[in-house]
């Protein structure tokens, strides 16, 4: 339009004629407009809400995307898994006693002992074979084996199946015959149940030294991780919400001695105390929970014991970063016209700050409590792992790696695999996070 | 000047008199006593070992004594896993273990990670950053205990025939590698991002156009004037960490079985042996405070924009 009216080159003038040609309505001008128009109408104008176009921005953003769909998944994997497999967490199968997440069929199971038969002799019997065999010799014999002899031979056994020098072992008998290992893990009960044409659920990640099945000891993990994340997160939020709204909105004296709390708790080395809360509340809990049958006990009981203590360590110590920016936010927005007018309307501190200063900050807010949740599956698993988060039979992804440390070398995937999930969700809750901030606060974006 | 400094270090006194209360309160919630084993002693014996510790008191009368010893250098002797063995005496032997990791690990942290976040800065945009930050915000989301256990299968015997380093902990030089790696990593990974952001908001700066438009060279802008701005909010970062890592590691000493005092705390807490539980907390504290505080001053010496007078926010 602009460029239209000036037809003189440097003339201010407006093209009248442009503007005189605006007159000439058509005739059907002033009818009214048909429904459809008046649809279409209020469609061009539907206003973009903040959620909306938060959601647009983060939708573009490809990396978030990708990291919030594999949180999902993992999410699945961890509160719908459980119920597909049949398996418990804590059910210790018989005859599953570390088994390999891999298997070999029962023919070929027969060739390996055949060939290991061939090339090793006696050697190769576990200690309890060994000496019922010299047993058998000593009573073909007419002997007796002396407790002192049945001990040697146990030991000798025990020490030539360590060490599997100069014999073949069950790797060498493997790779001499190009046996492949098929994937997912069944104990020799639950492949002959298979050749009998029961259909047998995979341990797809093997079992564990008590047998039980590492893939849903992973997902219990994963959800004891997620839920510790969110709790954290949701008592981080009120707490620090309410905290940091009020020391900002009244200001002055209030707000002096608030933060002066505040920075008292920032110093607290909080990894030291958390150690501490973590630990002794367990027992407080648990002495609580055993003393009576009321209601609170019984939430206690469905919860653990474990489980609250480490939300309580949480809830008072990291609700500090978070009242710091919804107080900076509070500090800004009340100087705002809008908080003026409703303090001259004659609203109360309460309600200005629940209906007109929060749902300001909310970005901010949200954003503070999303990347609260894996900063707190960070320090769960880190608890777990030093053996102070969940007890057992209850289990964790943490305290998983710690089980497996003893057995790294033989078994690497036990403390891999819930290694990897840890890492993986902390990871793309992280991307997620960040993807979150720069939707919700485009201001913030570097 | 000197009232900054006062309030701050009344502050730090005040958290930790805070922190020694709170420590000294839990541990006397804790249901069970350190004396309850597989074989319960008969309760004489529990009344007079309680007597001989001090723990028939009150709370408060036990608080009060034990702030009294602290002041006198006293943290108690140790009543369960090395019995009578000064607590100071345990600290001051453990301490160095760590302290040396925890050195090293800081040391290459910082030596590696400011380079590579200023070679993000830098190349910002290429392939060079968006490895960097895929290599770095991976880091820092892989927990201490992760990274360790990775070291320690990969360099330590978990691959046939890859066994470079020891899996204990012996004192010996190769023995320090993988703590050192794996205490570092986190600490590493955090910093060249910090570095990278910190960088980026120096070089956009308004001097540094000056700089440029004076004709420097860049390399000279990116290392003499960018760099040294950069670096403030850095510092304020590695104040409390270096306190943290060289005391902390609790997952790195307990993984390589260090004779360190962040494991020791946990096996501590898991005895229930309260003096050496009070005697590390407030060690490990008062250590990671004083840091903080002089992190603090130093602070606002390195960048003098900072008014002092007007105290902190």
């Amino acid at each position: 339009m602009a460029e239209k009216r000036k037809k003189v080159l440097g003339s201010l003038q407006p093209d009248v004629e442009d503007i005189l040609e605006w007159n000439n309505l058509p005739d059907n001008a002033f009818e009214p407009a048909s429904a459809q128009e008046k649809e279409s109408f209020i469609q061009d104008r539907k206003s973009v809400s903040y959620w909306k176009d938060a959601w647009r921005r983060l939708r573009r953003n490809r990396v978030a995307m990708v990291a919030m769909v594999i949180v999902i998944l993992i999410g699945l994997f961890a509160f719908v898994g459980p119920l597909l497999v049949p398996y418990g967490y804590d059910e210790q199968i018989r005859g599953a006693n570390n088994l390999h997440p891999w298997h070999y069929s029962l023919e070929d199971q027969a060739r390996i002992d055949a060939y290991m038969e061939e090339h090793n002799n006696t050697a190769n019997l576990t200690p309890d074979e060994a000496v019922e065999q010299a047993k058998a010799e000593a009573a073909a014999k007419g002997e007796e084996l002396s407790r002192i002899e049945e001990a040697k031979i146990r030991a000798n056994a025990k020490a030539s199946q360590g060490s599997g020098e100069g014999e073949v072992t069950e790797a060498a008998a493997i790779e001499a015959l190009g046996i492949k290992a098929k994937p997912f893990g069944y104990s020799d009960d639950e492949l002959q149940r298979m050749e009998n044409g029961e259909s047998v659920f995979p341990h797809v990640f093997g079992c564990d030294t008590h047998g039980r099945d590492i893939m849903v000891r992973t997902m219990i993990g994963a959800r004891v991780s997620m839920i510790v994340g969110i709790c954290c997160a949701i008592i981080v939020l009120i707490i620090g919400a309410i905290y940091g709204s009020i020391s900002g909105y009244f200001g002055g004296k209030v707000d002096a001695v608030m933060q002066r709390i505040v920075e008292v708790i920032y110093t607290i080395p909080e990894v030291l105390i958390i150690l501490l809360l973590g630990t002794t509340l367990k027992p407080v809990f648990e002495q609580f929970q055993n003393s009576g049958n009321g209601p609170l006990q019984q939430l206690v009981t469905t919860l653990g014991p474990n489980l609250i203590s480490i939300f309580i360590a949480f809830g008072l110590l990291y609700w500090v970063t978070m009242s710091r920016i919804i107080r900076g936010q509070i500090l800004q927005l009340k100087q705002q016209e809008y908080v003026t007018a409703a303090r001259a309307l004659g609203a109360k501190g309460g309600r200005i700050i629940k209906r007109h200063l929060l749902p300001n900050c909310v970005g901010q807010i949200v954003t503070t409590t999303f990347l609260q949740i894996p900063s707190a599956i960070f320090t769960e698993s880190f608890l777990s792992f030093l053996g102070m988060g969940v007890s057992a039979p209850m289990t964790s992804l943490g305290s998983m790696c710690s089980d497996a440390l003893s057995g790294l070398t033989s078994y690497p995937y036990r403390l891999f695999i819930p290694a990897a999930i840890l890492s993986v969700m902390i990871l793309c809750l992280n991307l997620f996070g960040d993807g979150l901030r720069d939707a919700l606060d485009p201001r913030l974006k570097k | 000047m000197a009232k900054y400094i006062l309030k701050r270090v009344l502050m730090a006194v005040i958290t930790l008199f805070i922190v020694i209360c709170l420590t000294f309160f839990l541990m006397n919630a804790i249901p069970g006593s350190p004396w309850l084993s597989e074989k319960t002693p008969p309760q004489a014996t529990i009344d007079a070992l309680n007597e001989k510790y001090g723990l028939d008191q009150p709370v408060i009368v036990q608080l009060g004594k034990y702030l009294a010893n602290i002041v006198h250098g006293d943290f108690g002797t140790s009543i369960k896993m090395q019995k009578d063995r000064p607590v100071l005496d345990i600290i001051t032997t453990m301490f160095p273990v760590s302290a040396a990791i925890g050195i090293i690990a800081i040391l290459w942290a910082i030596l590696v990670g400011v380079p590579l976040g200023c070679l993000a800065a830098y190349k910002r945009g290429t392939w060079v950053d968006s490895l960097l930050r895929v290599i770095c915000t991976i880091g820092i989301s892989m927990p201490g205990f992760v990274v360790a256990t990775i070291l320690l299968y990969l360099l330590a015997g978990g691959i046939d025939g890859f066994k470079i380093f020891p899996t204990i902990f012996d004192g010996s030089l190769k023995s320090y590698v993988l703590p050192c790696l794996a205490l570092g990593f986190y600490p590493m990974c955090y910093l060249s991002r910090q570095t990278r952001t910190a960088m980026l908001d120096s070089i956009n700066q308004e001097y540094i156009k000056t700089a440029r438009a004076k004709g420097l060279k860049n390399k000279k802008i990116i290392f003499k004037h960018a760099l040294r701005n950069a670096l403030i909010p850095v510092i304020t970062y590695l104040g409390p960490q270096v306190a943290f890592t060289l005391c902390g590691g609790f997952v790195v000493e307990t993984v390589f079985s260090i004779p360190g005092l962040g494991r020791y705390f946990v096996q501590s807490i898991q005895n229930r042996d309260y003096p050496i539980i009070m005697g590390t907390t407030i060690f490990l504290a008062a250590f990671i405070i004083i840091m903080n505080l002089v992190v603090d001053l130093l602070y606002k010496l390195v960048d003098p924009r900072i008014n002092l007078s007007k105290g902190g926010n």
